[in-house]
């Protein structure tokens, strides 16, 4: 409650203004870097709230023993733990991961947190979902801030044909803090993609200058918003189908539609989905360490994103999706009397993709010999340096970028490696030929291409990596089939035909020469 | 320094963000000076429309007629203990205890009936909807509300202890907040949510101890230190955690044993008896063992410092008022409130009542920027129509409110569930706050509810979907409460008044006409068909185009934003 009042009483925190930044005066070529269309990556956020339990979660097994001392109640014994190699054992219900793991696909950060942590959920959530300092008061998203740099004017003026779809996505019924903006919020909520309705927006005047006419504005603009970004969403969620049969949970349904929407062609950057329940102050475990509350929670995250990364796989857009856990902190080292941990620091993020560096990043956490009772994993890693991290290797955002939108003694750290594609998911590029026709001075051209039964999208983008056309996006029998397309209209330059069948894509230029 | 502004203009916000605030509630301060003013529509409807679940017309006119005193009077002084009679078993055989129509609260709950958990929480939803429904002219419900969100339960399998924690707030809705707090900590609701059950000499459980410096009475301040929030530190959690070991609730049978009550009591050997240190933020004091009487200590303790009474009122004032709290309205409305928090020992109602007498709670500024919650925005419905439930059974009536509920539960505000211990996002989540209830998930759910209430309502249907009672709008008793029905234009402006917070632009203004008078219609058609119905009320070809136009006028103005707003 005290942080408007600490907000004005310090005057303007944000590393923005600190550094002088203007958004106004970004050069655009950062801008395309940080948004750019053709990096067709994205982020899938997995918030796990309520503070999860790290030593439950990723026990270090040579800290067994003093483990035993502080938690003997709760710890699970160290047969049943799955041993994944660098004295680091998982929780038995993560087969699931374990797999990925072993794959290649996972990377783990090892004590993740922040200086001075703070041990309330509510201030924690905003320390990690904005970005800030302990002992600093932000109202922006990291993700919502990162936006804002290449979108200044955001929401006036979207979705626009550069950016036809929203820039972040919340499976749930509300939006995330990590994407608010200036002024707007960045990410939209979803519960199912199939299923969305235009709203009915009349009667609409201009907003008078009060407050009252502001929340009017911020409604209308809702609403708005809602419509022009819903049908693209739909026929997304249309364009494609999961490969995979996921659980039956809401967090597996959730990461289930984030799949459909990224194989449909959304051109969202973010999704964000969240698991709750992980604040296991009693119950943690029962009788039997191996099952209880965090048990289940884990074997539900553990098949949902398991699912999720084979989908991914199977639909061919494994290379394109990095995942993130992130909880707004790990719990104490001592367990209490009702088999539950109290708040705590640090604890391990995961990360999971063809593209995360595999492995461990960070040491086994030091569990001293005899922890007070309020003694915690102490942090390894600042986690504003992971996001940073992040947001240079999977969004091309330069370093000096970074230090604004976080905070100046940034520092690196890889997490991204060379992408990991697995033998079987490798795509077929079709076979799509660019053919002059009838003759070469002509302004009209031939698009062959050879498909099974069943959907094809082809499309034109320029060499900025904006779609410009979209030519096809149906079901088409088998067999060769020939486009005509007429070039005029075009000025100068490079462009490229997408072509996307359900199990493989192309990617041919056409130079426009007059 | 108004930083949203500054950061606006520096990412080139022009029109309708933050920046084009060229008026700001900042203009609105003139502290808690009582209100003097007219007390007119506006003032009466801004008023009961904040401190109730809305009001029909006639309810708004008649607090006009009353002024503002005999209205705050009615608004206030409602009997803490008369209590409503308790929630009733309205359909559920199986609970073999309690026959339909008896209540369910005082008897045995088993989780191995099925179905028995669900029935219950049926029951208490739908009869704390009612209970809003009926509330007239007093704004006991909406402090009931205020408190569930302040002091949230959730996740509790026996029904029971949701009913005595409800019941709870309701006695004190108006009441002493050190008493709440102390009787809120040993209650079974709280003690099972936040783990006091657990909470033992040996090994405390910490978690009702953080939450009741951090979000129930002091709140957090700013990080001093380490593991110093300014108000408290982490050690007070600690030691706190402490004085608060021992207490427990359980099931106690009385006779017949069918019959069972839950309490709180206290255990001393589970009871941690050792000297708790608190920290230099509670002046290093030192707690010995006082047993059973050691947690009221405590929270005496914890209320002797007075940013208590400020954390509170700014929760009121958010609850109440508006989100944003500006440096001038914490000093010149927040501190003063707190002040008369303080010299009345904590009791919430003559700190409140200034609020809500104040000048700065009638400043225009004030009236229409709070986005209606989606329970507010459910039940006012049901008063602004004066929906009537009376040819009601008790499981139509039970039926229709678990629908609301459903409503509510679908626009993200389910009543004994809210999402967090911290309550819902839109009292606490900068920098939106009232705007969380809004997304492209809850927005269809909005338009859908007002026009379902427009045509087929709420209904409930037997095995062939014969509609057997429906809650619905009835237009045609709604318009004829109008002053001025007849003439179209007059009629608007009646329904704007009624369902807008603040007047429209003509453009809009047109707009509905079009609504009413499609096609170019002329103002006479309306006259002449309203004529015509008034003539003979009972002739069905008169009563159909007036009832139609009617509901396009209605369903038009509610799809509308402005609806949204109080």
């Amino acid at each position: 409650m005290k942080r408007r009042n600490f907000i004005q009483t310090t005057g303007l925190s944000l590393p923005l203004l600190l550094n002088g930044f203007k958004l106004s005066a970004m050069p655009k070529s950062s801008i395309f870097s940080a948004i750019n269309n053709e990096n067709d990556r994205v982020l899938v956020l997995v918030q796990l709230n309520g503070g999860n339990d790290g030593l439950g979660m990723i026990t270090p097994l040579d800290q067994y023993d003093k483990l035993a001392n502080a938690r003997g109640n709760i710890l699970i014994p160290q047969s049943s733990l799955l041993d994944v190699g660098f004295n680091q054992a998982f929780h038995p219900s993560m087969t699931g991961l374990k797999g990925l793991f072993d794959e290649g696909k996972m990377g783990v950060v090892q004590a993740a947190g922040y200086p001075n942590q703070n041990r309330s959920h509510f201030r924690s959530t905003d320390i990690w979902t904005s970005g800030s300092p302990a002992d600093e008061y932000w109202a922006t998203g990291w993700l919502g801030r990162h936006f804002q740099m290449g979108q200044p004017n955001f929401p006036d003026g979207y979705p626009n044909s550069d950016y036809p779809d929203p820039f972040a996505l919340t499976l749930g019924g509300t939006v995330t803090e990590t994407c608010q903006g200036f002024t707007a919020n960045f990410s939209m909520a979803v519960n199912d993609p199939t299923m969305l309705n235009q709203l009915v927006n009349s009667g609409n005047d201009t907003a008078p200058s009060t407050p009252y006419g502001e929340e009017l504005a911020y409604l209308r603009q809702s609403i708005e918003s809602t419509n022009a970004y819903s049908n693209g969403i739909m026929e997304a969620a249309g364009n494609a189908t999961n490969m995979v049969t996921y659980p039956d949970t809401n967090l597996a349904s959730q990461l289930k539609n984030v799949a459909l929407l990224i194989a449909g062609g959304l051109k969202t950057k973010v999704y964000v989905v969240n698991l709750g329940g992980f604040d296991t102050h009693a119950g943690q475990v029962v009788l039997d360490p191996t099952l209880g509350t965090h048990s289940e929670l884990l074997q539900t995250l553990s098949d949902a994103v398991t699912a999720f990364q084979q989908d991914l796989t199977m639909l061919g857009i494994e290379k394109r999706v990095a995942t993130m856990t992130f909880s707004e902190f790990g719990r104490r080292i001592r367990s209490n009397d009702s088999l539950g941990t109290d708040h705590g620091d640090a604890a391990p993020l995961m990360l999971f993709g063809s593209c995360v560096k595999p492995g461990f990043t960070g040491d086994s956490p030091e569990i001293p010999d005899a922890p007070e009772v309020q003694e915690a994993v102490a942090m390894q890693y600042d986690f504003r340096n992971i996001y940073g991290s992040l947001l240079m290797d999977w969004f091309e955002v330069p370093q000096a970028d970074v230090q604004n939108l976080l905070f100046p003694e940034f520092s690196y750290i890889p997490l991204m490696d060379g992408c990991n594609i697995s033998g079987t998911d490798q795509l077929p590029a079709p076979e799509m030929l660019v053919l002059p026709y009838p003759n070469p001075f002509s302004r009209e051209v031939n698009i062959k291409f050879n498909c099974g039964n069943e959907h094809v999208r082809l499309t034109l983008f320029n060499g900025a990596g904006q779609e410009l056309r979209l030519l096809i996006n149906k079901r088409l029998p088998a067999g060769e089939h020939i486009i005509q397309f007429d070039s005029s209209g075009l000025t100068n330059g490079s462009y490229y035909f997408h072509l996307r069948l359900e199990n493989g894509r192309q990617k041919t230029k056409l130079v426009v020469k007059n | 320094m108004d930083r949203r502004a500054t950061l606006a203009r520096l990412v080139g916000r022009s029109r309708s963000g933050k920046s084009a605030k060229t008026v700001s509630s900042l203009d609105a301060i003139s502290g808690l000076t009582p209100y003097t003013g007219p007390f007119g529509y506006e003032q009466a409807a801004h008023l009961l429309r904040r401190a109730c679940f809305g009001a029909s017309y006639q309810q708004i006119k008649e607090a006009v007629n009353d002024g503002l005193d005999v209205t705050m009077t009615k608004i206030m002084n409602f009997s803490p203990t008369d209590l409503p009679t308790p929630p009733v078993n309205y359909y559920f055989t199986d609970d073999v205890n309690t026959p339909i129509g008896e209540t369910w609260v005082d008897k045995l709950y088993s989780g191995a009936i099925p179905g028995l958990r669900t029935s219950r929480e049926r029951s208490l939803r739908a009869w704390t909807l009612n209970l809003m429904h009926t509330e007239g002219i007093s704004i006991r419900e909406k402090m009931v509300l205020f408190w569930h969100n302040h002091f949230p339960v959730a996740d509790q399998p026996d029904t029971r202890v949701y009913y005595s924690y409800n019941q709870l707030l309701r006695l004190n809705a108006l009441g002493n907040f050190k008493s709440l707090t102390k009787a809120m900590t040993i209650e079974p609701a709280m003690l099972r949510y936040l783990n006091g059950d657990d909470n033992t000499a040996n090994s405390p459980n910490e978690n009702y101890a953080r939450e009741v410096l951090e979000l129930f009475t002091i709140g957090k301040g700013p990080l001093a230190g380490p593991n110093d929030y300014t108000n408290y530190t982490e050690q007070d959690v600690v030691e706190m955690a402490k004085v608060f070991s021992g207490w427990r609730s359980r099931v106690v049978p009385n006779s017949p044993p069918d019959d069972q009550t839950i309490e709180a009591y206290f255990t001393l050997n589970r009871h941690n008896q050792t000297t708790k240190q608190l920290s230099h933020r509670f002046n290093d004091l030192q707690i010995p063992n006082m047993g059973d009487q050691e947690y009221a200590f405590l929270i005496d303790k914890i209320f002797e410092k007075d940013e208590c009474a400020k954390f509170i009122c700014r929760k009121l004032y958010r609850w109440f008022v508006y989100y944003e709290i500006p440096q001038q309205v914490e000093d010149e409305v927040i501190a003063p409130m707190a002040q008369i928090l303080l010299d009345n020992n904590y009791e919430i109602k003559p700190a409140l009542e200034a609020l809500l007498n104040s000048e700065h709670f009638f400043d225009t500024l004030n009236v229409g920027p709070m986005i209606k919650n989606p329970i507010d925005f459910v039940i006012s419905l049901f008063k602004t129509f004066d929906i009537d439930m009376t040819p009601a059974n008790l499981f139509q009536h039970y039926t229709v409110f678990v629908q609301a509920y459903t409503r509510t539960s679908q626009m993200q505000m389910p009543y004994f569930d809210p999402p967090s211990v911290a309550g819902w996002k839109a009292y606490y989540q900068e920098p939106v706050f009232y705007r969380h209830w809004i997304s492209s998930v809850t927005l269809p759910f909005r338009q859908n509810y007002t026009n379902r209430m427009l045509g087929a309502g709420l209904t409930v249907v037997d095995d062939n979907n014969n509609v057997l009672f429906a809650a619905k709008i009835d237009v045609l008793k709604f318009v004829a409460l109008l002053d001025n029905p007849n003439t179209a234009d007059a009629l608007i402006d009646e329904c704007v008044k009624i369902l807008f917070p603040q007047p429209i632009t003509p453009l809009q203004h047109s707009y509905l006409k079009g609504l009413l008078l499609p096609n170019g219609q002329a103002d006479t058609v309306w006259s002449t068909q309203y004529g015509n119905y008034l003539s003979d009320p009972s002739n069905t070809a008169a009563a159909t185009p007036v009832r139609n136009k009617l509901i396009a006028l209605l369903r038009g103005m509610m799809y509308m934003p402005e609806y949204y707003l109080s």
